[in-house]
């Protein structure tokens, strides 16, 4: 599928070391475009919508902020973490600087993990993008779905 | 023999091609020598022009605060620049305000050295030195909280308590070049041969996940400090310090300079916030310290003890614990100061607590990790 120059300015963006350690894309070597259209399957055979997602991925972040820091329980059913490092990352796809705050979701019952950032939320939200197989902040669709919506 | 023919051609034709760049390169990006006039001439640096200000300083042991390593990513390494360089950069303009827009402040790694420049920095940063250390021993303070002491091999630190320094992080695995993080002292200033820091895993952090993974004993790394303004104040005023995980690393060192130099007639109350007994770091330490000093209130303070734990101190949220020693134990007729460490979000927390309760925000004191 082709790509525009927008996007494959980001994809080299997205590559390890440029914008975070390990990047965006995991191990995946196909473009990010084939990359998107493959996961708005994934998330539509999981019943998920974006928004609806990025605003609980949200509702999350601001709650785990609570904690000042610390980890705090949400709703007596999730476990959040939020770290606030000091820095901003700027959006591989150059539309916007997000600060390096980091929230870990973990649901108490089952002990399964989201890692889910400011700038993540963004991708997800507005590019539709949820990083590649293998990225530690990949939201896969049906652990997105047990995790937050269970 | 006609087949090498296209080959060795595309070869030639490559070969002046990059001989032809790299000439361009020389003759465009060559500025020659530039003088960086430092405080009004106070310091003046001879230099070959090209490369970052942030570099350029760097090259001449004059080290600017970055805690990216010049990335443009944490907006830390400002300096004024009173002489023409240009307009600012779009890649600078997120992390200054207009003030500072207004007073041509810069972020050093951005701007250019292409000519002659005067800049001011703070006097304290001709004090910073770059140490090559090695690591004399790492140990877990808690499940997620390192402590890591770095022997200077001979050298000396001299900095107040509160200082941080920045850690250099090699390259590592898909980490092609160097990285810079921050990180406060939580060695007392009179251990002038050694920096002991604090390092809390951050999931995906680059720094953070070298030392929690990477690092050994006996590795040589560099540091660069000490850096930062943070520090108690020349007053009898109470202090009232708040920290939480990893921001224990200045109170520590603050703590352990008073009662070494005997400065223990100051009230001291420091509010420690973490969530289960396993996030406590030091406990036994503060405590005895505590034991031994009679004007320090060590409050620790777990946000949700675990059942069974035996927890007999203070429950609820840090804020709150704090407000009500505000309102009820902390004698409010004396001068009182407020010194946080922690993320914007705890600094705004605590802020709101501390100036509710007469303390004002210039009297409040912060480290403050963003």
């Amino acid at each position: 599928m082709k790509m525009t120059p927008a996007m494959k300015k980001a994809q080299e963006n997205m590559l390890p070391g440029v914008i975070i350690a390990d990047g965006f894309l995991g191990d995946e070597k196909i473009s990010i475009k084939d990359m998107m259209v493959r996961d708005e399957g994934e998330m539509s055979r999981a019943g998920l919508d974006f928004d609806e997602v990025a605003d609980r991925l949200l509702y999350f972040l601001t709650e785990g902020q609570k904690g000042l820091g610390e980890p705090v329980t949400v709703d007596d059913k999730w476990l959040i973490r939020v770290v606030d490092p000091r820095g901003k990352l700027p959006c591989p796809f150059e539309d916007g600087i997000f600060r390096k705050i980091s929230a870990e979701i973990e649901l108490k019952s089952s002990g399964e993990k989201l890692l889910v950032t400011d700038l993540s939320i963004h991708l997800l939200k507005e590019h539709h993008f949820i990083e590649g197989i293998g990225s530690q902040f990949r939201l896969e669709p049906e652990l997105v779905k047990r995790v937050l919506f269970s | 023999m006609n087949f090498l023919i296209a080959p060795v051609v595309v070869a030639v034709i490559a070969g002046v091609l990059a001989a032809a760049i790299s000439i361009v390169d020389k003759i465009v990006n060559n500025y020659g020598p530039v003088n960086i006039s430092i405080n009004g001439g106070e310091k003046i640096v001879t230099l070959n022009g090209g490369d970052s200000l942030l570099s350029s300083l760097a090259s001449q042991e004059i080290f600017i605060p970055s805690a990216c390593g010049g990335r443009g990513s944490c907006g830390a390494c400002k300096c004024q620049v009173t002489s023409d360089v240009g307009v600012h950069l779009p890649t600078e303009l997120p992390y200054l305000s207009k003030e500072e827009i207004e007073k041509n402040i810069r972020l050093t790694c951005q701007v250019k050295v292409k000519a002659d420049i005067d800049i001011i920095i703070p006097e304290d940063l001709f004090n910073v030195k770059k140490f090559k250390s090695r690591v004399k021993s790492i140990r877990d303070v808690t499940h997620d909280i390192k402590e890591v002491i770095f022997d200077l091999q001979g050298e000396e630190i001299n900095f107040q308590a509160g200082r941080y320094v920045q850690l250099v992080v090699p390259p590592y695995d898909k980490i092609k070049g160097t990285t810079q993080r921050a990180y406060s002292m939580s060695s007392k200033p009179g251990d002038k041969g050694v920096i002991e820091v604090l390092i809390r895993l951050v999931p995906g952090g680059i720094a953070t996940t070298w030392v929690h993974t990477r690092l050994k004993e006996g590795m040589e790394v560099e540091l660069i400090g000490p850096f930062g303004d943070f520090e108690r104040s020349e007053t009898d005023a109470a202090m009232v310090c708040i920290a939480g995980g990893s921001g224990m690393a200045p109170f520590k060192s603050i703590l352990y300079d008073m009662f070494e130099k005997g400065d223990l007639d100051r009230e001291v109350w420091y509010f420690f916030g973490a969530r289960t007994t396993k996030d406590i770091l030091y406990m036994k330490e503060m405590m005895e310290l505590d034991a031994k000093w009679e004007n320090f209130h060590f409050i620790p303070a777990l946000s949700e003890p675990e059942e069974g734990s035996n927890w007999s101190g203070e429950t609820g949220m840090i804020t709150d614990v704090l407000d009500n020693y505000l309102k009820t134990k902390i004698d409010s007729g004396k001068a009182r100061e407020g010194y946080l460490c922690g993320s914007p979000g705890m600094i705004g927390a605590c802020n709101n607590v501390l100036t509710a309760n007469d303390i004002p925000l210039d009297k409040i004191y912060y480290d403050n990790f963003a």
